[in-house]
């Protein structure tokens, strides 16, 4: 599962991303849509942490693979040296009677959250915390990664690899295989997808389509749970689109976990069992493609799905 | 009687030739010392240039090599040169210059280039290629080993060459002083040139063939770089 809590983004004072919690079960296919600049790419680039979210945390398959976010453990936050000052300072309500103690600290909590009152330097307990959360589920991002494999709108095949080089170079360092067990997967993957021929040119020989294939196929090769989709078909040429469009739903009918941000309705309206509209840096509307497409509740969802329909 | 002087003028060279021999030798050594040195002190500083910035030690020394740059970009080669021999490496090298003195001092300068060709090249490949290698797992070492130096090194070879042959060409400063090897006071080209061409009076003469033996030397690497070049097009090709 992928569960993405509370996210935030901020490039410099541009917030891309605004208070951002969703969960994706496995074998579920989102599409994510929205006008552009909505924040879509973003989302998906902090699922694998190729974008560090500025607060907020991301956890797969019950991982935690961005920094502890204190803000969203309240057993943290009243470890800070700044909660036990605002708390100290508060205490008379306490003592004369207006709320217990309990109500107090729960108010504390609130207000240090609404302000994002907390400082770099909160103190030892506060950092053991801190330390002892993220020793107990932490994970490093790299390790996380090899499970989930991406694709990017420009492709960003490695231009001085040949493509079965570019199938191949990960798994192989990695050592999850042999190089002769990740060739002979590659291989298999490229006649499936009726490339073989090109195995050893190198990518700029290729068409568009071709390389958005290999693309995917070379996610594949890492045998991912999860595939992250960033706006698949956006570079190509009208006729390479269906090519493309057609290997993403012969993966989805094979089971697997896709997240894909596209700007192809039809498809995600095909493929995808759940939608998500994204609006200025928050989730508008998340629903079956039938409840988004079909009778959108939200003023710029229909305002939106007017324009691209 | 013209075409006599003439060739008294090349007699009077050719009788030098040993001299020039030599001082063509010293230019090579303190030109490739000093590549050397700049080659890995560039390296060295463009991969703390472009490092991510993760923790508090490598941002002090990404301030350091940034004042470096900065420093040696901004001054005159002839000013670090005197000041790397008369200040920094005088207590090393009392009295008479070493030649180390030279080849550290061309060095240094030159890996202050080195280090923003080496980041320009870093920058020039596109950063998807990092995010790719990223996300299938692997690290930001072997990404930027495998995947993005290799694509790196093509963009730069002509930038890189274009500063080794300014270098070569630089070490003509090392005149201005006096430098000794074992003892012996040594001269490079243009030192050699300066001062055989005063005392014979032949002062045109000298300089042409100091200039002419630069020439070459410009001329060959020029072909290397050539060679190179081709060799790491070929995934340009097919």
């Amino acid at each position: 599962m992928i569960d993405v809590r509370n996210l935030y983004k901020n490039f410099g004072k541009v917030k891309v991303l605004k208070a951002v919690s969703v969960k994706i079960e496995k074998g579920e296919k989102v599409a994510i849509i929205g006008p552009s600049g909505s924040g879509k790419s973003t989302l998906l680039r902090c699922m694998n942490l190729l974008e560090d979210p500025t607060y907020g945390e991301v956890w797969i398959n019950g991982r935690l693979i961005t920094p502890v976010d204190p803000y969203l453990h309240p057993d943290i936050i009243v470890k800070t040296r700044t909660f036990r000052r605002i708390f100290r300072l508060r205490y008379d309500a306490v003592r004369c009677g207006y709320m217990t103690e309990k109500e107090l600290e729960r108010e504390v909590i609130a207000d240090i959250k609404r302000h994002d009152y907390l400082r770099r330097f909160e103190g030892g307990e506060y950092r053991k915390a801190m330390r002892a959360l993220s020793h107990k589920f932490g994970e490093k991002p790299d390790n996380v990664r090899r499970g989930i494999g991406m694709v990017f709108q420009h492709f960003n095949l490695f231009n001085n690899k040949t493509v079965l080089q570019n199938l191949t170079l990960a798994p192989v360092l990695l050592k999850l295989k042999t190089k002769q067990q990740a060739t002979e997967q590659a291989m298999a993957l490229l006649r499936r997808i009726g490339l073989a021929d090109k195995a050893h040119v190198y990518p700029s020989t290729l068409s568009g389509g071709q390389k958005q294939r290999i693309a995917i196929v070379r996610a594949l090769c890492m045998d991912p749970e999860y595939m992250l989709f960033d706006e698949p078909t956006s570079a190509l040429d009208p006729e390479m689109v269906g090519e493309v469009l057609q290997l993403m739903t012969e993966l989805a009918k094979g089971g697997m976990t896709m997240v894909i941000v596209t700007h192809e309705m039809g498809f995600a309206r095909e493929v995808a069992t759940r939608v998500l509209f994204m609006d200025d840096g928050r989730i508008a509307e998340d629903g079956t493609p039938e409840q988004v497409f079909g009778a959108p509740k939200n003023a710029r969802l229909k305002d939106f799905l007017s324009k691209v329909l | 009687m013209g075409n006599n002087g003439e060739r008294n003028v090349i007699e009077l060279l050719w009788s030098y030739r040993g001299m020039f021999g030599h001082a063509l030798l010293v230019t090579l050594l303190i030109a490739v010392a000093a590549i050397a040195i700049g080659l890995v002190v560039g390296v060295v500083c463009a991969s703390v240039r472009v490092a991510p910035k993760t923790n508090i030690v490598i941002r002090i020394i990404d301030k350091i090599v940034r004042l470096y740059i900065t420093i040696i970009r901004g001054t005159p080669t002839l000013l670090q040169l005197l000041i790397i021999a008369n200040v920094v490496l005088l207590p090393i090298y009392n009295a008479s210059t070493n030649i180390l003195v030279p080849m550290i001092a061309f060095g240094v300068n030159s890996g202050a280039y080195m280090a923003e060709i080496f980041r320009s090249g870093f920058n020039s490949v596109d950063r998807g290629q990092l995010e790719a290698g990223r996300s299938l797992g692997l690290s930001w070492l072997t990404t930027t080993t495998r995947i993005i130096i290799p694509q790196a090194i093509k963009t730069i070879i002509p930038t890189i060459f274009n500063e080794i042959i300014i270098l070569v060409k630089e070490t003509s400063v090392v005149s201005y002083i006096a430098i000794f090897m074992s003892g012996k006071q040594v001269y490079d080209l243009l030192g050699l040139s300066d001062k055989l061409g005063l005392s014979t009076g032949e002062y045109l003469a000298f300089l042409i063939t100091a200039a002419l033996i630069y020439l070459v030397i410009v001329l060959i690497l020029t072909l290397v770089q050539k060679i190179i070049e081709r060799r790491f097009s070929i995934s340009d090709r097919r």
